[in-house]
């Protein structure tokens, strides 16, 4: 095999994972909570600006245990995922997510948060309001947080929009999920000058969730039948349900100073 | 977010013109200034008042209170988690990097007293790899807070960057998280940070420590945000608002504390730090 065509073929792989990572089968943080928890009830807004559907949450049951559950709604059909905004958060879905992990926090509630979107939104509207400064206020939040923090990465967490709900105690994700630094088209914009260009962006960044388990920034790959979630929903969610029951009963077992000092501990190496 | 300049809309075009030895050209008016003169004013056009990047090493000059800088040289190895190849070898292009700027990394780190107070001075090499948050910039970033915590000091930041650094793919989103554990351990010691934001900063840096200091200061006219201007203007089909993403549509919208002139920075960020710290 050629130099020229190995590099076509591992473009080609690579954006493959990216589109499969997208299948709109893939089960949604909604769909997640509907099957996995009971006694949800949804709590909504930010108590500042407004309601943002692409962050959706609430106090929930897994078994016995009572949680906030966090999650980016990405929308199952043209409908929903316009409503929801394709899972890109404006500052006020941040902000509503602060919220409700600080109502976690007063009653000693874990917290669940389910990772799915693609970027934070790009706008006007969401630079006007401080989309990075909602941002940042949620990692410094989350790193504070003197609850468990468990997070679940379901198909897409891109960029920093991702990582707000992902400075947690334990990282999960579905293994055909991508976890990147932005989106293939934006790194190819960036890189290439070229959006175009994203099969080969997407090759040079390795978006896999695989990477970020090599690299220790994932703990744990819920695995998923051939030929993705989407095929079998209902099996991964109950993998899922299985890994995050067991995450939380460990970590419930902790103080919350040990629970700070180790999430401390982890985000400080940051696979350093 | 990205490792590259981007292109500019606002205030004037970045190429560099070509000046007489002994003078600097005004990166926006291209007006010609005597070197000496150029020092003086910090970097800032005397005619048309832009304000030009300044090295990182020079930033923190111009913020310590004279006689007072000292650098704090860290060794990092470089890292390079992806093998990334886009044409040029990472680590080559860091190494390039290294060469132009005469900076190691992204992130340089200093000593000094800023109106007396004793203080870290964190300033970023907007030359290296477009001042973008990889590994050891973010490794950088977090002991500079750790020294100013052991040593009792304050931080003060200068937050220039593009973003984060595609090169290292997941890796330098966990960036984000490291510099986090530097700015609460600030925050849990009762020390103060100042960050100064200056042309440009954006993505990840912006979304990160540069927006979680107690006080944040902007140079007139930086951008600053945290999608590019050309993603939004993309994204949403339509032309953005004169002022866009400035230092001054940022203040107007309540996301900084001041926007403040180059030449009063070293006062400003000063006065602010002994009200914090209650200096006499």
């Amino acid at each position: 095999m050629t130099e020229a065509t190995d590099t076509t073929a591992r473009e080609r792989e690579a954006i493959a994972a990216v589109d499969l990572a997208r299948h709109p089968g893939r089960p949604r943080a909604l769909q997640v909570i509907a099957r996995i928890l009971t006694d949800f009830t949804e709590l909504r807004g930010d108590r500042l600006f407004g309601d943002d559907r692409a962050v959706v949450g609430g106090t929930a049951r897994l078994g016995t245990r009572w949680l906030m559950v966090i999650g980016q709604e990405k929308g199952s059909d043209a409908l929903t995922r316009a409503v929801h905004n394709f899972g890109m958060p404006h500052p006020e879905g941040y902000r509503k997510a602060q919220r409700l992990m600080r109502l976690a926090e007063r009653f000693s509630l874990p917290v669940v948060c389910l990772i799915d979107t693609p970027a934070a939104h790009a706008g006007v509207g969401a630079e006007e309001r401080g989309q990075a400064w909602a941002i940042s206020a949620s990692l410094s939040l989350m790193l504070g947080l003197r609850v468990p923090i468990v997070s679940a990465v379901l198909s897409e967490g891109g960029s920093g929009g991702a990582l707000a709900l992902g400075v947690a105690d334990r990282v999960l994700a579905f293994e055909n999920a991508v976890y990147t630094v932005a989106p293939p088209e934006t790194c190819a914009a960036i890189l290439y000058r070229d959006a175009a260009q994203r099969a080969r962006a997407a090759a040079a960044m390795r978006p896999g969730v695989d990477t970020a388990h090599d690299l220790g920034l994932v703990d744990e790959l819920i695995p998923e039948p051939e030929p993705g979630a989407h095929a079998h929903p209902e099996l991964v969610v109950a993998a899922l349900r299985g890994a995050l029951a067991r995450h939380l009963d460990e970590l419930c077992r902790m103080t919350p100073d040990e629970l700070l000092a180790s999430r401390a501990r982890r985000h400080r190496l940051a696979a350093g | 977010m990205s490792a590259r300049p981007t292109p500019l809309r606002g205030p004037g075009p970045q190429l560099r013109p070509v000046a007489p030895p002994g003078t600097v050209a005004c990166p926006a008016c291209a007006r010609r200034v005597v070197a000496a003169r150029w020092e003086e004013t910090l970097g800032v056009c005397p005619a048309c008042d832009h304000h030009a990047r300044v090295p990182a090493a020079t930033r923190a000059a111009q913020l310590a209170d004279p006689g007072t800088l000292e650098s704090v040289h860290t060794a990092v190895d470089d890292r390079d988690p992806l093998r990334f190849d886009d044409g040029v070898p990472y680590p080559e292009r860091i190494l390039a990097a290294r060469a132009e700027t005469g900076a190691t990394e992204a992130v340089v780190t200093a000593r000094g007293e800023v109106a007396g107070v004793p203080a870290v001075i964190m300033s970023m090499e907007f030359g290296f790899l477009g001042g973008s948050l990889g590994s050891v910039a973010g490794e950088l970033f977090a002991r500079a807070c750790e020294l100013a915590v052991a040593e009792r000091r304050a931080l003060l930041g200068v937050c220039v960057s593009g973003g984060a650094r595609m090169q290292e793919g997941i890796v330098s989103l966990a960036q984000m998280a490291r510099c986090t554990t530097g700015t609460s351990m600030l925050a849990a010691a009762r020390l103060p940070y100042v960050a100064v934001l200056a042309d440009p900063c954006f993505g990840g840096v912006t979304a990160s420590f540069a927006t979680q200091a107690d006080v944040i200061l902007a140079e007139p006219r930086a951008r600053i945000g945290f999608a590019g201007g050309r993603v939004i203007e993309q994204a949403a089909h339509s032309k953005l608002p004169d002022g866009f993403q400035t230092a001054e549509f940022l203040l107007a919208h309540g996301m900084v504390d001041a926007v403040m002139p180059r030449h009063e920075l070293r006062v400003g960020a000063g006065r602010v730090l002994r009200a914090l710290t209650g200096a006499s």
